[in-house]
Parts: C-alpha cells; sequence; structure tokens
C-alpha cells in the first residue's frame, strides 16, 4: 500500500498524457453496452462519455485506486466539448490533480482532464472529483 | 431539436433504461473499468453498498444520450455537462432518464440552452442529476 499513489498525491501533480484513442470497435462495444438499438446513431462520432471513460480507467490505475483496502466512490463529474470526436481519431489526455483534501478519514480528490487531437488542439475537458476511504490505513 | 420547444419549462424526451448485471459488465469491458465494486459480488458484500452496483459513468452515459437526442445537432460541439452521483444504481433496476429546459439565453456566441437533467431510480430518487448547457448551432 505505500506504493499507491493515491495516498501521497499533491494538488498539483500531473497525469499522462494518455493515448485515450477509442477504434471503431471498441466504440461499437460501447455503444451496445450502454444502449444498443435504444441509443442514438451517433455515425462515425463516439459517444461523448467514451472518451472520458477511457482517461479514467487510466487514472484509475495510476492512482492505485483498486488496491486492497480502499474503497473509491466517483462523487461527481463534469464535462465539456469543443468538437465531436471521431472513432479511431487520435486523441491524448493529460491530467492535473486540482484538489485534494481529507475530510472524516476520507479523501476528496478532483482530476481535471484536458483532451487534445493530433495537432495539439484542444478538443473538450473534464473534471473528475472521487471519495476514496482507506488510504489512512 | 425534434419534438422540444426551445422554452424554460419545456420536457426533454425521457426515456427508460434497464440496467441488468449483463449491461454492467459489458460496459465495464467496453470502458476498461474493472473495478470489483461493479462485478464482484462477493467482494461487493463487504462495501458499505453491500452488494454490486452499476458504474456512476453509465448512468451519466444514459443522461449525455437524452442530450444527444435532444439536441442531435449540437450537444457534440459544445455541451457541458456537471452532475453529482448521489445514490448507486443497483444491477436489476430500471432507471429514468429526465430532462428539463431551465433557461434559454442569448449571448453575443448565439443561443443557449440550460437544462436540469438526470436519471432516476425505481424509488424515484436522484442516482445522478445536475445541469447541461447546449450552445445552438448558428444557421
Amino acid at each position: 500500500m505505500a506504493d499507491v499513489l493515491i495516498k501521497s498525491v499533491e494538488t498539483g501533480h500531473s497525469f499522462g498524457p494518455y493515448d485515450v484513442t477509442i477504434s471503431p470497435e471498441r466504440s461499437a462495444s460501447y455503444n451496445e453496452a450502454v444502449g444498443g438499438d435504444e441509443s442514438p446513431d451517433y455515425g462515425n462520432s463516439l459517444a461523448p462519455m467514451m472518451t472520458i471513460a477511457a482517461a479514467l480507467t487510466e487514472l484509475i490505475e495510476d492512482l492505485g485506486l483498486f488496491s486492497e483496502g480502499l474503497q473509491t466512490v466517483h462523487a461527481g463529474q463534469e464535462a465539456s466539448w469543443i468538437r465531436s470526436i471521431n472513432a479511431g481519431e487520435q486523441i491524448t489526455a493529460t491530467g492535473t490533480l486540482a484538489s485534494s483534501s481529507m475530510r472524516r478519514g476520507s479523501k476528496f480528490a478532483t482530476v481535471k482532464v484536458e483532451y487534445t487531437d493530433v495537432d495539439g488542439s484542444k478538443v473538450g475537458d473534464s473534471s473528475t472529483t472521487i471519495i476514496v476511504s482507506g488510504v489512512d490505513a | 431539436m425534434p419534438d422540444t420547444q426551445f422554452v424554460a419549462g419545456a420536457e426533454l424526451p425521457g426515456f427508460e433504461r434497464f440496467v441488468p448485471q449483463d449491461r454492467v459488465d459489458a460496459y465495464a469491458e467496453a470502458s476498461g473499468d474493472h473495478n470489483p465494486i461493479h462485478l464482484d459480488e462477493e467482494y461487493a458484500s463487504t462495501t458499505p453498498f453491500g452488494t454490486r452496483i452499476a458504474h456512476g459513468m453509465l448512468s451519466l452515459a444514459f443522461v449525455t444520450e437524452l442530450l444527444a437526442k435532444s439536441f442531435p445537432d449540437d450537444w457534440h460541439s459544445g455541451g457541458k455537462i456537471k452532475v453529482r452521483f448521489s445514490a448507486p444504481v443497483i444491477p436489476g433496476e430500471k432507471v429514468s432518464i429526465y430532462g428539463s429546459i431551465s433557461g434559454v439565453t442569448e449571448t453575443d456566441e448565439g443561443t443557449v440552452v440550460t437544462c436540469n437533467v438526470g436519471c432516476k431510480k425505481p424509488d424515484g430518487t436522484d442516482a445522478v442529476s445536475g445541469k447541461a448547457t447546449v450552445p445552438l448551432r448558428q444557421i
């Protein structure tokens, strides 16, 4: 547990860059899981939350949130988009720990993530707030 | 925007979505989020929830589907959403996705629609709730 990042990470810590390029096949699997025929037809575009979900998976891994003794709750989520993202389009996510505090034995952390395309142009951003218990064990 | 007028108080075309464990499993596979609290009943029984719960991002995906259906030309380009996850969705539940327009604002960049959106559990409590803004494309 000593090496679990969520226990020691401080505000301003950088995450990534992560390659969150979503293949057409993975996009189709995501759309099928969320709603299948009941979902809108996004055409070649990704469902807006898919890229954020991919970045979250990377953050969860880096922060060690599945480590024994920890329990994590996803408390809040923000997202904004400048333009739609196509399946297969190369997208890079970079994150920063925007805030971190201990309250009643749990760690409250907010990670802001920016998404850029192959030209380095921003296509969107997100902010994820989690509550992690067990960090003081 | 189909079937909805751009006026405060207008309801977005909500829908229901069944959330069986199969859907949670499939979402875990597609998203890569294999947190055992979503997948492993034995592990989940030791958590404060006492059982497996669906991913919050899955419930949020339902909510953003509502926005994509309501604003098919605009949600993907310039849309913003801010939500809190206030209760877990338990696999086997059918949730209700809802939304309404809370305001329509004219800005220098054009018209911006603000909506209250969310996802309710069968008992009527919010699993997800928040606000979304959608800038309408200038024609």
